[in-house]
């Protein structure tokens, strides 16, 4: 047992320490580190001052003023030409949309999309929900996500910005199981539907800064981390990598089927039935009544091939599409009417075509659907 | 657990325990005690603030976490807002728009507009739609003259209004360059071969506009040419009460009176005709066809040639292309993905495609011909030719003019005015005239006196006589001077 020291009177040395301890596991508990403070910066830097700003960056909370006047929002510059969709997108900070049209919400996705490597804070999320019983359920789930991560979670994983929007018509079709959606008569107006949903969500949210566009069903609950950065890296102006389904096979092992028939390159025996077609009549892949004998992508992944393969292609589908943003500006969008004979992603394709713009696949990237 | 100011003092309570530091003697504190506790005081802190000093600010961080403590920055990201929620069904478009607070986006492309800039701020601070539900978004591209810095001025100057009611909502100015494929083009600018490029490139610019700026808030967009000169400050409610998807008012120009006043401008805005129909299947895929060039001759009912100066404003007319010099669409045309089309869309681009896709979307596209606005007139190069033409004329007429007036001054000079001689002449005449009437009143006055003579009675029946006489004579006189007149009071009348 040491002298009993006077209390009363504390030395300043250990008031000193005492301080600089207190301060040193403040700053080390509440600074962010290093790297989340650079993107809590450019979150910062990015926002807005009014809600009526473009949705792909945050804004501040308004403060109105104490008599409660109008505050006129402020005159913003754009410098369009300075917006860049290159190789490199992380070197050169180039913003992405990922824009999902959202009927049923799986975690699965949720999950893979926090995977994402791309650092979220370049990264917007928009989503479309449709005005019905099956929607709000999936609006509720996916809000539950968002609180989690943005409000709470970590500063690395917050998003840049988040964009709900709820659709302003009907599905035509009240099911959205499998065997219902894919019926030969139901895809017509259920990919019109589609179309107006895809076009609503992108030409709400794209505003003036984004670079690329990335669209990402809700089905996806599998990709690589990676996935932005390596079709980026390809240089093109609309992206496809190849969409497949895990399955367990017969022999319960599990095993992997093409799933996306969408992308492809187009066939003479296809040109020849749609010059054949009335003006509102469309194409489709993958039934049998309608063989159109086009090269499908989903075909041509080869086992051990090189993820880097490239191929042309003439159609698109929707699943995993990567896009740059000037190809939507020009127009390009999802027609909800047969455009030469085709409709949604695939009519986006020849749109694109007839503006300059080409598609490119990638048959041995492949990105994986969940199995219902 | 020892009562609390047991320890405190640090005394022993009870002497008989064994203490190693007894009771001693303990000087008083010395003011030089005192002075170097506080110097020692001072340097840890200057120290500590020299550490913190290195280990924030010098790397390169800022004070601010510092000074806060890293809690205002997590507060900062608290205040900011990353998620929004928007409900499309809401922002539909209804006929009465400015009662449900439905916000418009106000599209202009501009491109060397500076001599127009001023008119067109004129326009906005007269609308009577309220200001703050209008977006306003202008595309700035390939300018060569200062369009850019007056266009911010003049926003800057509206939005710092005194007035609460002049400033607009949201403002974005758009900086971007298509100047490159201008480039790229090798047909010549002008003439039919030129325009169908020229319409692309109109239509990209428009595209690029719109994607940037159109909002899920807005219920309506409008497209306005900055070149306008007249048109109805309520042109907005106007377009809006018909409640229709696509609507375009009847876009005439004036003209100066030789060229016959005014004369229709926006050809663009036409019904579809057979004959167009026929002759775009005849072209190939990337054609265009263009209103107003000999090449195509179309039939079409336009709705610029319907105007009737008289007609109901309220007219509507379904037409197939529009024009883009005041479109007011409802929000949901764009959103469900119609544009200006950059290719050839069923041989149309820009703007009549534009009509043309909203149609192939089953929306309504209405023109109305007796509702119109006025378009700028500014005179093309044959028009300025034929002006020039006219200004020679006209100074050549007042130079013949002048020599005229100048001959007739001449002649003026030279010979004396015969205007005073025959004004002279004339007193003269009444003069004489008044003379010979005195004299024979005289000659009168004399027969009468030598009457008199003859007898005082006589004399003065005859001066009653001729007293009378000069009467009746006068009263005659009116009368007949009265009559013309009253005559003329008449056909007046009449």
């Amino acid at each position: 047992m040491g002298p009993v020291r006077t209390l009363r009177r504390s030395s300043p040395i250990t008031m000193v320490v005492g301080v600089v301890l207190i301060i040193t596991i403040f700053v080390f508990i509440l600074s962010p580190s290093s790297s989340d403070s650079a993107a809590s910066q450019l979150r910062k830097a990015n926002a807005a001052s009014n809600p009526l700003s473009p949705p792909t960056s945050p804004f501040r909370k308004q403060s109105e003023k104490a008599n409660g006047k109008r505050i006129p929002p402020p005159v913003v510059h754009y410098h369009m030409n300075n917006v860049t969709s290159s190789p490199d997108p992380v070197g050169n900070r180039e913003t992405i949309l990922i824009l999902t049209p959202l009927a049923r919400f799986y975690q699965e996705y949720w999950d893979n999309l926090m995977k994402l490597s791309y650092p979220h804070e370049l990264i917007t999320l928009g989503f479309m929900i449709p005005k019905n019983r099956e929607g709000n359920a999936a609006t509720a789930a996916l809000q539950e996500q968002i609180t989690k991560t943005q409000k709470s979670g970590p500063m690395k994983d917050r998003f840049a910005s988040i964009i709900i929007e709820r659709q302003d018509f009907d599905p035509p079709l009240a099911s959205q199981n499998e065997a219902e959606r894919h019926k030969m008569e139901n895809q017509k107006a259920r990919r019109a539907a589609m179309s107006r949903a895809r076009n609503s969500l992108l030409f709400t949210t794209l505003g003036p800064s984004t670079s690329w566009v990335l669209w990402l069903d809700s089905d996806i609950i599998e990709t690589p981390p990676t996935l932005i950065q390596d079709l980026a890296s390809h240089d093109k102006a609309i992206i496809v990598p190849n969409c497949f389904q895990r399955y367990t096979d017969s022999k319960n092992k599990p095993a992997e089927r093409p799933y996306d028939f969408n992308s492809w390159q187009d066939s003479e025996t296809a040109r020849d039935l749609g010059d054949k077609m009335g003006p509102d009549d469309i194409l489709l892949e993958g039934y049998a009544q309608m063989a159109t004998y086009r090269t499908l992508m989903a075909y041509m992944a080869a086992n051990g091939g090189d993820p880097r393969q490239e191929i042309a292609l003439d159609g698109v589908g929707g699943t995993a599409l990567l896009v740059k943003a000037e190809v939507h500006r020009d127009g390009a969008m999802f027609p909800p009417f047969p455009f030469y004979h085709l409709i949604e992603t695939e009519g986006f394709a020849k749109m694109a075509k007839r503006l300059g713009w080409s598609s490119t696949g990638l048959p041995n990237y492949k990105v994986y659907h969940y199995n219902e | 657990m020892l009562p609390r100011h047991h320890a405190s003092n640090g005394y022993p309570r009870h002497k008989e325990t064994y203490s190693i530091s007894p009771h001693r003697f303990q000087p008083r504190t010395t003011p030089a005690a005192i002075r170097r506790r506080h110097t020692l005081i001072f340097r840890s802190i200057v120290a500590l603030i020299v550490c913190l000093f290195f280990f924030f600010v010098w790397p390169g961080a800022s004070i601010l976490p510092v000074l806060s403590l890293g809690l205002l920055s997590s507060g900062e990201d608290f205040q900011l807002e990353t998620v929004r929620y928007y409900d499309l069904s809401n922002v539909q478009g209804t006929a009465r728009g400015w009662e449900r607070e439905e916000r418009i986006l106000l599209c202009a492309p501009l491109r060397d507009a500076e001599s127009h800039l001023r008119m067109f701020f004129g326009h906005l601070r007269n609308f009577t739609y309220p200001h703050h539900l209008i977006d306003l978004a202008f595309l700035v591209s390939d300018s060569k003259d200062q369009t850019l810095p007056l266009l911010s001025q003049l926003l800057e100057e509206l939005q710092a209004d005194e007035d609460p009611k002049q400033p607009y909502g949201e403002i974005s100015i758009i900086e971007k360059d298509f100047g490159q494929k201008v480039n790229q083009d090798v047909e010549s600018r002008h003439g039919f071969a030129a325009q169908a490029s020229r319409r692309k490139l109109m239509a990209q610019a428009r595209n690029w506009l719109l994607s940037a700026a159109l909002r899920p808030y807005h219920s309506w967009v409008y497209w306005r040419d900055v070149d306008v000169e007249t048109a109805p400050f309520t042109i907005l409610e106007d377009l809006m009460r018909h409640n229709k998807d696509v609507i375009v008012p009847n876009v005439w120009r004036p003209l100066p009176d030789w060229l016959g006043g005014e004369q229709p401008y926006d050809l663009n805005s036409w019904q579809e005709s057979e004959t167009a129909l026929a002759l775009a299947d005849t072209l190939d895929e990337d054609a265009v066809i263009v209103e107003g060039y000999a090449e195509y001759a179309t039939w079409r009912p336009h709705l610029a040639y319907l105007r009737d100066p008289y007609g109901d404003p309220d007219m509507e007319m379904d037409i197939d292309g529009v024009g883009g010099v005041s479109i007011l669409a409802k929000a949901k045309v764009f959103r469900s993905g119609v544009h200006f089309p950059a290719f050839s869309f069923e041989k149309h681009a820009e703007t009549e495609g534009f009509g043309k896709m909203a149609k192939r979307m089953q929306f309504s596209v209405v023109g109305l011909p007796h509702y119109t606005i006025w378009h700028l007139y500014e005179p093309s190069v044959d028009d300025i030719r034929h002006m020039e033409e006219m200004e020679q004329e006209r100074i050549a007429r007042e130079n013949e003019e002048n020599e005229r007036a100048e001959r007739m001054k001449k002649i003026k000079d030279q010979f004396a005015d015969p205007n005073s001689q025959w004004e002279k002449d004339k007193n003269d005449i009444q003069n004489e005239a008044m003379k010979e009437k005195k004299e024979k009143e005289q000659a009168e006055a004399k027969a009468a006196e030598a009457s008199r003579e003859s007898g005082a009675d006589a004399k003065k029946e005859s001066k009653e006589e001729s007293k009378s006489d000069s009467k009746t004579e006068s009263k005659a006189e009116s009368k007949t001077e009265s009559k013309p007149e009253s005559k003329d009071a008449q056909a007046k009348a009449q």
